[in-house]
């Protein structure tokens, strides 16, 4: 193999990265995997909740040699107000029985574990290297370049996440604009394994999954926990604009929500082992860049802005992996690399990505209802307050007291205008 | 016979040096040798209660050249226990004695106490993060830290003083010694200290430092950047596990993060104050009291607040 | 043309180190491992000499078995080779079992110029290992450098002491222990790290290196280690305006009998 001169240069060792590397890798492809944090995942904030179906795409089975935290078989929903909570739980031991629909993961380790199995088919994963620049010639782009060194391929792939300078350098897309990612925050909270099942109600082997609402100042977002072996990830994933608008800290929002009287007690005692906080692509659908590719040039992951983030689930890292896929498929059906972005275009609509994504097209819309965010959390908490208050005095009616929690929160015009914008979303 | 064994180059560690000896010497029943390279070093020595002090006397100017000099003396008072004073030429001579030895050593005790036949020492780990104790089979090397121990009182009968020639490791040529400047100030006896780190852009800025030490009578400490890296201020003045170690009543930490190797020299302070930029810094965790914000905007109000 | 020899300890990142609330103790389980910080600029100053004067680094650890992550980032590093010991013992051993390992190490793959060892470890911080290995090794031993430089077979060095600094020169062979402040390390670059797996690493079993059993039974041994942990009152002042916090801070401290 000559010296400085690769099949595939592959930029970012997330899932995204990984997984293309491990493909190439696997199929006899020279293939360089750049990382630019002291080892893959060192750098990676995320929630940690894995769709497996992507490692299945990968390789059937490959989920059994992957460092999975908890079997998720509990979906909580909580619409937090002030006081208090009221929580949507659905608990299914069998849920995806076949394959597991999904686990907690810990990036630091999956991260690593993947950059490895890169490395042991062949890949070269060279970790603590910052690519910053494209070598371009004749309209094509030929090789990375990382300070003064420069390094050639037939194909470079830009993996290297949410903010990504290398789709920027290749002219595809501009910074990415303010409104179009959120910024997440996140914290793990070690916890005794027996102490996180009791609080969560699994079994040890399984875990929980919840997401919170009316917990962001009113600001649009929303929360997650995910249960781990021996520790909680939870974390917030906030609007950047509203939340650069608001006077108070994003860290003192967190804050509030770690201490609200209905999340306090699943984490108390716990030891803050790490906290970060990492943007998240925000738009859906629309918020992909029109060109993922040049000649020798292609963008995956969140790099390529894939991501759905409906409120109850947060995706990211399975369509990082389903288009790290699917760009690996497309470098090794074709010998003529004018050819590759379009086979690229037409894998990721082959494994479903665009589908999938195409599919929460509008959902974005909903996340602009503001009310969503307090005034509906409230209402429920106010319904159910009216619904289960028992003191003696003479009962409201049912209607005229639900009625009563409906108004305090908001007008019936807004009740009316917000159901049809989310059902045009939906 | 069986004994202990001192030494420092330093005469105030020296003489703390010999609070330890005594004690252990109370537990082992065995006397003290104290070895000084000079002789006043000696025979104050001596006035302390060692049995008999050693003045070794040499032409060579090299302190670290006389560690064989030293292992000389152990090997011929079989020593069970030697103590050294932990200045870095202390602890170069220490390992080398221990080496020739063939003896455990343990690095900057904070106590000593002799069981079953081991020395027990307790001492840091991880730069600070932890405490632990660590047990050295006799013989045995320690090397203490300056300020570990009080010199104790002058002993009833002093002891015997001698006066050896040694030959010193001719192999080593010493050059130029510059003394640090700013000798005056010793910042591990200052009843208020002002620390600064890397939070101060440039050398002038430390200005409001020093006019905010200056309305709290306090003297100006450092973290290892500023005085290693940036030569901001002397050496003397830095805090930490490789720099000094302090206890004022008032540690006022100023744009320094508060990791752990700085922390371990300040966390006995009485009282530490932090200001800094950053909630998350490790320092208020550390801080009994503590600002966040911008030093550049917060010393100079703290400084004219103080003044009224 | 002097030949180098850097000793370097993989040591785990005590900024992953948590002290469990419970009972003090310390998890390390999520530690990484890295090359001790002072290491890397023992590691820098060799390949800085060598650049220099020409000649060669070779890189030496003694570790457990995980010592082989180390490999590829010694040698991004600069050396041209690197001989590792990977063993159970080194979990447990004192400087004085170190000291005997790598000096029996030293006499099988040696000899060199010029030995380099850091101001200290990052776990602890024994500071004894090069004194050690110049009684061993029977050569002279200059410590606590703030700056190198050889000429023909006379190495010259500035020490950095509690009191001043101390020129001091020496004929090679020599060990030297170097502060942080005598260099930069660089950061590699892709093609280091890249040239790191083309490099030789060589591993040398402890059973080779002809020690007695009791060369490698600890003298000092660590017991009932635990945690440090603070009890402050962590009364934070962080209101935005600066005026405030400032008043609420000086009535603290009056509090306090500080002012
Ligand atoms: C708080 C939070 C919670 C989340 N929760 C979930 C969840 O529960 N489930 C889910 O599926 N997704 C979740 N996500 C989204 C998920 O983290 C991302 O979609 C996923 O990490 C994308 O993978 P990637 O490989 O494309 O990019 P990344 O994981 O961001 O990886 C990019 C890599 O490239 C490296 N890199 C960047 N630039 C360079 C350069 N110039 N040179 C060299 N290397 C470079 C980076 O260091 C990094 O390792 C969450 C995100 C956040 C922020
Ligand atoms: C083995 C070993 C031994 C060591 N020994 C020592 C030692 O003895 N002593 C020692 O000090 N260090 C020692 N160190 C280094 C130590 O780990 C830290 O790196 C060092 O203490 C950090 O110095 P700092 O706080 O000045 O700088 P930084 O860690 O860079 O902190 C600067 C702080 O200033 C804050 N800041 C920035 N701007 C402002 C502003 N405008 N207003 C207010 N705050 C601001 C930042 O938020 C930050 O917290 C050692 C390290 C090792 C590995
Ligand atoms: N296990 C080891 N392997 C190689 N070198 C070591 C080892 N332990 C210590 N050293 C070297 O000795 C120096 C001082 O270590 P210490 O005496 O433990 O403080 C380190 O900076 C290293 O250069």
């Amino acid at each position: 193999m000559a010296d400085d001169k690769y099949d595939a240069i592959i930029v970012g060792a997330g899932p995204a990265g990984s997984a293309c590397a491990y493909t190439l890798a696997k199929r006899g492809k020279n293939v360089l995997l750049l990382e630019r944090g002291n080892a893959a995942g060192s750098k990676n904030v995320s929630g940690g909740r894995l769709y497996t179906y992507a490692l299945e795409l990968l390789e059937p089975d490959m989920y059994k040699r992957a460092p999975l935290q908890r079997k998720i078989v509990r979906e909580q929903v909580m619409l937090l107000n002030e006081r208090g909570s009221t929580t949507i739980d659905y608990f299914d031991p069998a849920f995806g029985e076949q394959v597991p629909q999904s686990y907690s993961v810990v990036r630091a380790e999956l991260d690593e574990w993947f950059a490895g199995e890169a490395e042991s088919h062949g890949a070269t994963v060279a970790s603590g290297v910052l690519v910053d620049g494209l070598i371009e010639e004749s309209g094509k782009i030929v090789g990375i370049r990382s300070g003064a060194d420069e390094m050639r391929a037939d194909i470079v792939i830009a993996a290297d996440g949410v903010n990504s300078l290398l789709g920027q350098k290749a002219g595809l897309f501009p910074d990415a604009a303010p409104n179009s990612v959120g910024l997440g925050v996140k914290e793990t909270i070690d916890l005794p394994d027996n102490l996180i099942s009791a609080r969560f109600g699994v079994k040890d082997t399984e875990g929980a999954a919840r997401v919170a609402i009316g917990c962001t100042d009113g600001i649009s977002g929303g929360a997650f926990l995910y249960t781990n072996k021996g520790s909680i990830s939870i974390g917030i994933v906030f609007n950047l604009v509203e939340a650069a608008k608001q006077k108070r800290q994003v860290q003192d929002i967190f804050q509030d929500f770690k201490m609200h009287p209905a999340i306090q007690p699943l984490i108390e005692g716990g030891t803050s082992v790490e906290y970060g906080a990492h943007l998240v692509p925000e738009l859906g659908y629309n918020g992909i860049p029109k060109r993922l590719h040049r000649e020798g040039f292609l963008v995956i992951g969140d790099a390529a802005k894939f991501g759905i983030n409906t409120g109850l689930i947060i995706r990211g890292m399975d369509l990082a992996i389903v288009s790290g896929l699917a760009a690996a498929q497309a470098v090794l059906e074709t010998n003529s690399p004018s050819q590759t972005g379009e086979l690229y275009m037409k894998q990721l609509e082959r494994l479903l990505l665009t589908a999938n994504q195409r599919a929460y097209q509008n959902f974005h819309n909903i996340f602009e209802i503001s009310r969503i965010f307090s005034a509906y959390p409230n209402l429920a908490n106010d319904a159910m307050q009216f619904l289960f208050t028992v003191d003696g005095k003479t009962p409201k009616p049912m209607l005229s007291g639900l009625y009563g929690a409906v108004k305090r929160n908001v007008t019936l015009g807004q009740l009316a205008s917000d159901g049809w914008k989310a059902f045009r979303s939906l | 016979m069986p004994g202990i064994i001192i030494f420092s180059e330093d005469s105030m560690l020296a003489a703390q040096l010999m609070t330890p000896a005594l004690e252990l010497k109370q537990s082992l029943n065995q006397p003290i040798t104290a070895l000084a390279l000079s002789e006043a070093d000696a025979k104050a020595l001596a006035a302390l209660g060692a049995d008999h002090a050693v003045f070794l006397q040499s032409a060579g100017k090299w302190v670290d050249g006389c560690a064989e000099a030293i292992f000389a003396q152990v090997n011929k008072a079989a020593a069970s226990i030697v103590l050294i004073g932990g200045t870095l030429r202390g602890k170069t001579i220490a390992a080398y004695v221990a080496a020739r030895m063939n003896a455990g050593m343990t690095t900057d005790a904070k106590t000593l106490k002799v069981e079953n036949g081991k020395l027990l020492a307790t001492r840091v780990l991880y730069a600070g993060l932890a405490l632990c104790e660590e047990a050295v089979v006799l013989p045995a090397v320690a090397t203490i830290r300056s300020r570990t121990f009080l010199a104790p009182p002058a002993a009833a009968t002093p002891g015997t003083v001698e006066s050896v020639t040694v030959e010193t490791d001719a192999r080593v040529t010493l050059g130029a010694v510059s003394p640090t400047g700013d000798t005056g100030v010793d910042i591990t006896t200052a009843g208020k200290l002002v620390a600064v780190g890397r939070g101060f852009r440039k050398k002038e800025d430390l200005k409001l430092a020093e006019e905010l030490a200056a309305v709290l009578k306090a003297e100006l400490a450092c973290t290892r950047g500023i005085a290693e890296d940036e030569h901001w201020l002397p050496i003397a003045r830095y805090v930490g596990i490789s720099g000094q170690t302090v206890k004022p009543d008032l540690y006022l930490a100023v744009g320094l993060s508060g990791q752990v190797q700085h922390m371990v020299g300040c966390r006995e302070s009485k009282v530490i104050v932090a200001v800094n930029t950053d909630e998350r810094a490790p320092i208020f965790e550390a801080a009994d009291y503590g600002i966040v914000g911008d030093l550049y905007e917060v010393l100079p109000l703290l400084t004219a607040a103080l003044r009224k | 043309m002097p030949k180098c020899l850097v000793c370097y300890k993989w040591t785990l990142d005590e900024q992953d180190i948590k002290i469990k609330p419970e009972d003090l103790s310390l998890d390390a389980s999520r530690a990484k491992g890295k090359i001790s910080d002072f290491d890397r600029n023992a590691i820098e100053e060799a390949a800085l000499l060598v650049e220099k004067n020409g000649g060669a680094v070779d890189a030496l650890t003694y570790g457990t078995a995980t010592v082989k992550q180390s490999l590829k980032d010694v040698l991004s590093r600069g050396p041209a080779k690197v001989y590792w010991i990977a063993d159970a013992s080194a979990e447990s051993a004192d400087a004085a079992v170190t000291a005997n390992v790598l000096a029996a190490a030293i006499r099988k793959i040696g000899p060199y110029d010029l030995i380099l060892c850091g101001e200290g470890s990052s776990d602890l911080f024994n500071q004894q290992t090069a004194a050690r290995l110049s009684a061993l090794l029977g050569i002279p031993c200059l410590t606590f450098l703030q700056k190198l430089s050889v000429e023909g077979a006379v190495v010259s060095a500035t020490r950095k002491l509690e009191d001043g600094t101390e020129e001091v020169s020496v004929t090679a062979p020599v060990v030297v222990s170097v502060l942080s402040e005598i260099n930069k390390p660089r950061i590699p670059t892709l093609k280091q790290v890249l040239g790191a797996s083309k490099k030789p690493n060589e591993e040398i079993k402890l059973a080779d290196l002809g020690l007695k059993p009791e060369d490698l039974v600890p003298k000092a041994t660590r017991s009932s280690v635990k945690g440090f942990v603070m009890q402050r009152k962590n009364v934070i002042f962080k209101e935005s305006s600066a005026a405030d916090n400032v008043a609420k801070l000086k009535a603290g401290l009056a509090s306090e009998g500080l002012i």
